[in-house]
């Protein structure tokens, strides 16, 4: 099995956060909490930080198992299968939707004559040609292609600086605490990468680091999402009439350097097109050994068309980008919640009360046989 | 290939033949530690006066079993009418064979008039009688000095009675004598490198440092990596390849740094080559690499004994081929294909600024085209106004699509560029700018390509010279094509999902276990492992993904003068 180190983990939950961040999770934040969208993020960044460690804790008592071999010690093959066969789903339908939103942006900003099977057909090959080569080999190049989104951000920010309005901050409470704080939990939903911080255990190279990588990743994506969201707050007054194309691209937009480079969007639509490859084909890679886990097939290589092919199918599914942007802005926070957050965690907790048991068990029967 | 076959490729399936070897970590450092220890002890021990005991400590010292280029040869050694066993040792290739037969081995062994005379008549020096007792004071017989004062013709002989400086002689390229007896050796210069006179280098030019070149001769070369080292820690072994040709090759590795596992591994996969010839080093080359994908050259070939020098001291392996001036690097890994022999003998911040114009270059070798051509046809927004009128207006009078155009000036350029180098080299340089000046010129004048392209054709070739390495050069020209393609097909998308491939193809990639794209991916940050030069004074560390037997390259202090006068001052 591949063995990642703890910069190559934290890289690749973080990727999962930026390819949301291209498309319009930050605008449905804004649109959820207005002025208080910050605090918001704060405040929910926390709560997954405490929730992270909380995973790490759980996980604890099963040094590298993931939570398909949880799923198995609980519940047997059948519940390993069905847990595997949920993640699976859930990793391919969001990417795939992930996908044809993307693809759709592109559509309209660049290929409008264009149709979008050839879009999204394009980043299929790449998928496809990259999924024959090692898992490693995507891990790794997560690692180069990742600082590189990340500075673009970073540079977006700081580009932008000079038509921040602090004051837009304000009302710090956006629409009162009740919408920031009680109903601004579903917003934990934006934290994705949590999913993958469950099949990491047993690829770590040292299992001993995953505590730090769980704190880190969290804050890392917490960070990353109070930035992004922070750039965009302060230079948009209301983002609601630009949402039909990823909001990040037309803060790219009011980047300028004198007169000679004034539109520089498409350099930041390539690093992205480069970051959304390198997440599919991650999520491609764990939905594969994922069903290797529940198969025990020993080479996986012709599995992974049908997973490309599974993928293509999908994106192709929805009419338009509206329904695309309709899973992403209401089911798929939903979905997160739901599968990553209740069913993921219920089983670990699950799992320590029957190894609790247990071990309830083994010590009455020592101290019986002591006696 | 027939139908059947194909369908079977397509249809059938065949389990995957993966090769897998990695370097493991640096795990046994308490052992290093001690082996370090052991041979500072060992290099302060006297000599023995048992032959067998200097022989065998020889043999040990200079791995003599699978070192090639060390000779040990044993003879006996007439002095004064009586038989010394007697052994001398030296390093092949670096040693003048002609005086070593006429005047070593000929007087030492060669039973003439001087070596049968006993000297028994001089020996006595006074007699006295005393009640009928003769006491004779007789001249003891010195062995040492009778063979250096009678017995080796040589102008330069050293008496030496440690195993250091014997080996500082061997390793300088002298020969040392070890008679039976007697607890010394004789350090008998006898320099004399085999060498059709080394050129310099062709393809490697650099301004600050050496000017020598590999040649075609194995022993040559090996003797010009020797006397750079200058270490019995030098290991040179032979290994045969081919089994008509069976063309030599010398496997050279530092004993002491080098990982064990990756020495194995060469010599493993060299002795597992099925070929039955093997005639260059680039033939090698393609033979030992973990895969030929996409021609990424995974091992560097040098033609510079500096070079692989460097490398060796680093941990790499060099194999050198019999009958190719060329030594080829391995393990090699992206960062190596950007740097230059030249860039550690500049000041650090020159180094580094040449390190960086090479990541640039690169950059421009592999994509600028394909960007000009995606930012001409999808994306001219990006440009400023002014800029994209000057280009719409310079492109108006070419009749071509900008793929057609571009592909056309790129083919040429690649044209000039080989008929450059295969004609007569008197002739070559006026092909190049009858090339460049003329037909540039020409084309332009003609409207078959617009001025701007003869700019971004020239820089892309410029660029693709600043690129040290020969292979990497190019492979990266010839990838360029592919991302013309993609850019006129696709635009950024199309570039960015061939960059996307291509990176993952680059961090799939495995050289000798090691991988491609260290220290970068997977993330190594350590002292040692940055592509960017530290200061001369802070090398301390070699790349921690060599696994190397010897972290440290130099102390934690290296320039102790100056540190030795700060305390002085204090």
């Amino acid at each position: 099995m591949t063995k990642i180190g703890q910069v190559e983990a934290i890289m690749l939950i973080l990727t999962i956060i930026v390819t949301h961040t291209v498309l319009s999770m930050p605008t449905d934040i804004l649109n959820n909490y207005k002025s208080a969208s910050i605090l918001n993020l704060i405040y929910v960044g926390i709560i997954a930080i405490i929730i992270s460690y909380f995973i790490y804790k759980l996980f604890k008592k099963f040094p590298s198992m993931d939570i398909v071999d949880i799923s198995e010690f609980i519940g047997g093959k059948i519940l390993k299968n069905i847990i595997g066969i949920i993640f699976i789903c859930y990793f391919i339908i969001s990417s795939s939707l992930l996908l044809r939103n993307f693809c759709e942006s592109i559509q309209i900003l660049y290929f409008p004559m264009t149709d979008i099977t050839f879009i999204i057909a394009l980043f299929v090959i790449a998928l496809g040609i990259v999924n024959n080569l090692s898992f490693s080999a995507s891990i790794k190049s997560n690692v180069i292609i990742l600082p590189i989104a990340l500075i673009s951000v970073v540079f977006l920010f700081f580009t932008n600086i000079g038509r921040f309005v602090p004051e837009r901050i304000f009302p710090l409470l956006g629409e009162g605490a009740y919408n920031t704080f009680i109903l601004g939990l579903t917003n934990l939903g934006s934290f994705g990468g949590i999913a993958y911080l469950y099949f990491l255990p047993p690829m770590l190279k040292d299992y001993s680091k995953f505590k730090k990588i769980c704190i880190i990743s969290i804050l890392a994506t917490s960070l990353y999402l109070i930035f992004t969201v922070a750039t965009l707050l302060f230079i948009f007054t209301f983002f609601t009439n630009v949402s039909e194309i990823s909001p990040l691209y037309t803060a790219t937009r009011y980047i300028e350097f004198g007169s000679f480079f004034q539109r520089l969007e498409s350099l930041f639509l390539l690093i992205w097109i480069l970051i959304f490859a390198c997440y599919i084909s991650i999520v491609c890679k764990f939905s594969v050994s994922i069903l290797k886990k529940l198969t025990n097939i020993s080479d996986t290589k012709p599995l992974i068309n049908i997973f490309c092919l599974l993928i293509f199918t999908i994106a192709l599914i929805p009419k338009n980008l509206a329904v695309t942007q309709f899973f992403e802005s209401s089911i798929y926070k939903y979905l997160v919640l739901i599968i990553v957050l209740l069913l993921g965690i219920g089983i670990l907790i699950f799992a320590n009360i029957i190894k609790y048991r247990q071990r309830l068990k083994v010590n009455v029967t020592e101290k019986r046989l002591n006696v | 290939m027939n139908l059947k076959d194909i369908l079977n490729k397509f249809f059938s399936y065949s389990p995957p033949l993966e090769y897998n070897f990695t370097l493991p970590d640096n795990s046994n450092k308490e052992e290093l530690k001690k082996d370090t220890n052991n041979e500072k002890v060992k290099s302060d021990e006297k000599i023995f006066p048992s032959i067998s005991v200097n022989k065998e400590y020889m043999q040990v010292k200079y791995n003599t079993l699978i070192n090639s280029d060390i000779v040990l040869r044993e003879f006996t050694l007439n002095a004064r009418g009586r038989q010394y066993n007697a052994f001398i040792i030296y390093i092949d290739g670096m040693i003048d064979s002609k005086i070593m037969d006429d005047f070593i081995l000929k007087p030492l062994m060669l039973r003439n008039r001087n070596n049968l005379f006993d000297g028994s008549q001089n020996r006595v020096v006074s007699e006295a009688i005393t009640n009928n007792i003769t006491v004779r004071k007789v001249k003891k017989f010195n062995l040492a000095n009778y063979l250096i004062n009678s017995l080796i013709p040589q102008n330069s002989v050293k008496q030496v009675n440690t195993f250091s400086e014997v080996s500082a002689g061997i390793n300088s390229g002298n020969c040392a004598l070890f008679v039976d007896t007697i607890p010394i050796a004789f350090d008998i210069e006898l320099k004399g490198f085999k060498q059709r006179s080394v050129d310099k280098p062709n393809n490697e030019i650099i301004i600050k440092g050496p000017h020598e070149a590999f040649v075609e001769n194995i022993r040559t070369n090996t003797s010009l990596i020797r006397r750079i080292i200058n270490n019995e820690n030098l290991i040179i072994e032979n290994i045969s390849v081919g089994k008509i040709t069976k063309t030599k090759c010398a496997v050279c590795y530092m004993k002491n740094i080098t990982n064990e596992d990756l020495v194995n591994e060469v010599k493993y996969r060299l002795n597992n080559l099925e070929v039955d010839s093997l005639l260059s080093a680039g033939e090698l080359e393609q033979l030992i690499v973990d895969s030929n994908i996409l021609g990424i050259p995974e091992v560097l070939s040098t033609e510079r004994p500096d070079k692989a020098t460097k490398y060796l001291l680093k941990g790499r392996v060099i194999v050198i081929v019999n009958g190719t001036p060329y030594g080829i690097i391995m393990p090699a890994v992206l960062a190596d294909f950007l740097t230059s022999s030249e860039d550690s003998n500049l000041k650090v911040n020159f180094g580094n600024f040449l390190r960086s114009l090479r990541i640039i270059a690169s950059f421009i070798t592999l994509l600028l085209p394909g960007l000009y051509v995606a930012i001409t046809s999808f994306h001219q927004e990006i440009l400023p106004t002014s800029l994209l009128y000057s280009i719409l207006a310079s492109r108006a009078s070419v009749p071509f699509p900008i793929i057609v155009e571009i592909l056309i000036m790129e083919i040429s350029f690649e044209l000039i560029r080989e008929a450059g180098l295969r004609v007569p080299s008197p002739i070559g340089p006026t092909i190049g700018i009858v090339g460049a000046l003329v037909l540039g010129q020409a084309a332009v004048s003609a409207g078959i390509v617009s001025p701007i392209l003869i700019i971004i054709v020239a820089i892309t070739g410029i660029a693709s010279f600043a690129i040290p390495d020969f292979s990497f050069g190019f492979h990266l020209r010839y990838f360029r094509f592919l991302f013309i393609l993609l850019g006129f097909m696709a635009g950024f998308l199309g570039i960015g999902i061939g960059l996307f491939v291509y990176i993952s193809i680059l961090c799939s990639l495995q050289s000798f276990g090691v991988s491609f794209t260290s220290p970068f991916a997977p993330v190594s940050i350590k002292d040692g492992n940055g592509y960017f030069l530290p200061p001369i004074w802070k090398r301390e560390y070699r790349a921690s993904y060599m696994a190397t037997k010897k972290e440290n390259e130099q102390e934690d202090i290296s320039m102790k003068w100056k540190y030795n006068s700060k305390l002085h001052k204090k």
